[in-house]
């Protein structure tokens, strides 16, 4: 009877900025090419439908050892994930992720963030990173950082308009990333300043 | 019973077309039949007991039939169907999907005028007006229906070529500090995040600030 | 368009739903669910009268109902052969349930307090659920779901 396929081992989650992949081990046949298949399992699941698992097709016999479950991690609350690994007629049993994924854990990267000061207007070059994303821009003349005013971007595109500077002080600003439904920001980008003077724009 | 033979081929792509919560159902004529065909339409508001015909649309030979004033209780959804007939013969009665007018309307781009100074510009947005049951009808505005209503705005300095965005929650921007003589060109959009709604973006009004008098 | 969560505040309690998520799963499986039922003249949710009637007052433990009542009774009735409407019944399942979860604390904390009204309400939603066999039931509830969250 053929030797048992090994379960795929070392199974975890890499999760930055909302988006979500399980990785594991590749499991070793000489000769042969191993198929991999995910499930996942939401609270709900395990809670009101008799602890049922839920394939991800686009994560069905695949060869490579890394599956995008952003899309199916879309509440916040605990996942259990797992792996087979199938070789012709062979099958190994589950791996099953160590633990739960919540998404409240992604981490956070702050913000790519351009300042630009186009003749007295402040403005503000932010990365689309999704739909998930807010961006909050914090600004203030330099000096006086006791008096920051702050901007809520939810709607990235490309340019957007801060306020308006006078002309001779330097104008700073920095931005975090927020995301409402997990209610977390990330960390501050650089400090960026810049100086309006007439119709130039100049970087310091 | 006087119910014809009904072995017509039926009306295809039955549905509505909304617009600022103006809702028509269209359709598209039987395949083959060329001219002469008639239709009948009725609707039925969900959960609610009994088709009701639409009088106006009775015997028509359009292909499309205003249901505005029968589906104009956004809080509601509906069905509406359609027969068709030609010589004595008629087809089955064809349904739409449910339709939901608070998430199944296309909103227009706002209109936008545009003022300017020697050194600003100051920008009136407009939401375009509701379906209305009539010039005196009572019209219900956008912002009532989507209370969380926004608008996109664009502003592009013709010289520069910079595009600057944007975001405003009520109807005017005024955008300062601007250099004189100077041609700018606004476009907005209106979006609406409960439910997830955009219009498309209005065309691009152009206005040129005023020369500089000192220079 | 950020797939933003709405604060929901029913009174006292204020509830944070990820409706935009929930709204988008919904919307990719709603012609598909709403295919699936057949039935024009019923309506689980706004039958006899509308969410809409609910008086404010009463809107908190309606809510507290309902996501009890979809957790509980209305998912696990929904499973099709698609398993990518499968998939998208689990996403909006998870996020209701982490709404029951924080509508469940409100009540216990008294911020969601049931009056006769609001019973009255549940009542008949129940009833007109128990007038159909319960897969049809629990399809038609799940094809309801945008008059559940048009009303909130």
């Amino acid at each position: 009877e053929d030797a048992l396929l090994p379960a795929p081992l070392n199974i975890s989650i890499i999760s930055t900025n909302m988006k979500h992949f399980l990785t594991w081990s590749p499991v070793i046949v000489q000769g042969e090419t191993v198929r991999y298949s995910v499930q996942f399992q939401g609270e709900y699941e395990r809670e009101y439908a008799n602890e049922s698992w839920i394939p991800i097709c686009e994560c069905s016999f695949i060869t490579t050892t890394v599956c995008n479950i952003t899309e199916d991690i879309s509440a916040t609350v605990a996942y259990n994930l797992r792996v087979r690994a199938d070789v012709g007629a062979r099958r190994s049993k589950w791996g099953t992720l160590k633990g739960f994924f919540n998404r409240i854990t992604t981490s956070l990267t702050p913000p790519l963030m351009k300042v630009i000061a186009d003749g007295y207007h402040l403005l503000v070059e932010l990365e689309d990173m999704g739909p998930a994303f807010q961006f909050c821009v914090f600004y203030w003349k330099k000096g006086q950082e006791n008096r920051m005013q702050q901007k809520v971007v939810k709607e990235v595109s490309s340019v957007v308009h801060l306020d308006t500077m006078e002309e001779g002080p330097d104008y700073c600003a920095k931005a975090q990333t927020y995301v409402e439904v997990i209610n977390r920001s990330s960390d501050f980008s650089q400090t960026q300043c810049v100086r309006a003077q007439g119709g130039r724009s100049v970087w310091l | 019973s006087g119910e014809l033979y009904c072995s017509l081929p039926n009306p295809r792509n039955v549905h509505f077309e909304s617009v600022n919560m103006k809702n028509v159902l269209h359709w598209s004529a039987p395949e083959g039949t060329g001219d002469g065909v008639l239709y009948k339409v009725k609707y039925l508001v969900y959960g609610v007991g009994k088709w009701i015909r639409k009088p106006e649309c009775k015997n028509i030979n359009r292909t499309w039939c205003d249901l505005s004033s029968e589906t104009s209780d956004y809080e509601e959804q509906y069905y509406a169907s359609v027969k068709a007939f030609l010589n004595g013969m008629c087809s089955d009665w064809i349904e739409t999907t449910r339709f939901n007018p608070l998430t199944d309307t296309k909103i227009d781009p706002p209109m936008v005028s545009v003022s300017s100074t020697e050194k600003s510009i100051s920008i009136i947005l407009t939401a375009p007006e509701n379906w209305k049951r009539g010039p005196e009808g009572e019209s219900v505005s956008l912002l009532q229906v989507y209370p969380g209503l926004q608008y996109n705005v664009s502003v592009l300095n013709k010289k520069t070529k910079k595009r600057w965005w944007f975001s405003v929650s009520n109807n005017t921007l005024v955008v300062p500090h601007l250099e004189p003589g100077t041609a700018y060109c606004v476009s907005a959009q209106i979006y609406v995040t409960t439910p997830l709604l955009h219009s498309g973006f209005s065309k691009e009004y152009c206005i040129a600030t005023l020369k500089d008098k000192t220079a | 368009l950020t797939a933003g969560n709405k604060i929901f505040r029913f009174g006292a309690c204020r509830v944070s739903v990820s409706a935009t998520e929930i709204r988008s799963g919904f919307t990719a499986i709603k012609s598909n669910i709403q295919a699936r039922d057949p039935i024009r003249t019923l309506s689980i949710l706004s039958y006899p009268h509308s969410l809409h009637k609910v008086k404010s007052s009463d809107r908190c433990c309606v809510a507290h109902h309902l996501f009890n009542f979809y957790v509980d009774r209305v998912f696990k009735h929904c499973k099709t052969e698609d398993s990518y409407v499968n998939r998208k019944i689990s996403s909006i399942a998870n996020s209701f349930l982490s709404v029951k979860r924080k509508l469940g604390q409100c009540h216990e904390q008294n911020k969601c307090t049931c009056g006769q009204e609001s019973t009255e309400k549940f009542k008949q939603i129940l009833a007109n659920y128990e007038g159909l066999n319960v897969t049809s039931a629990a399809i038609k509830s799940l094809g309801e779901l945008d008059i559940l969250l048009d009303w909130m």
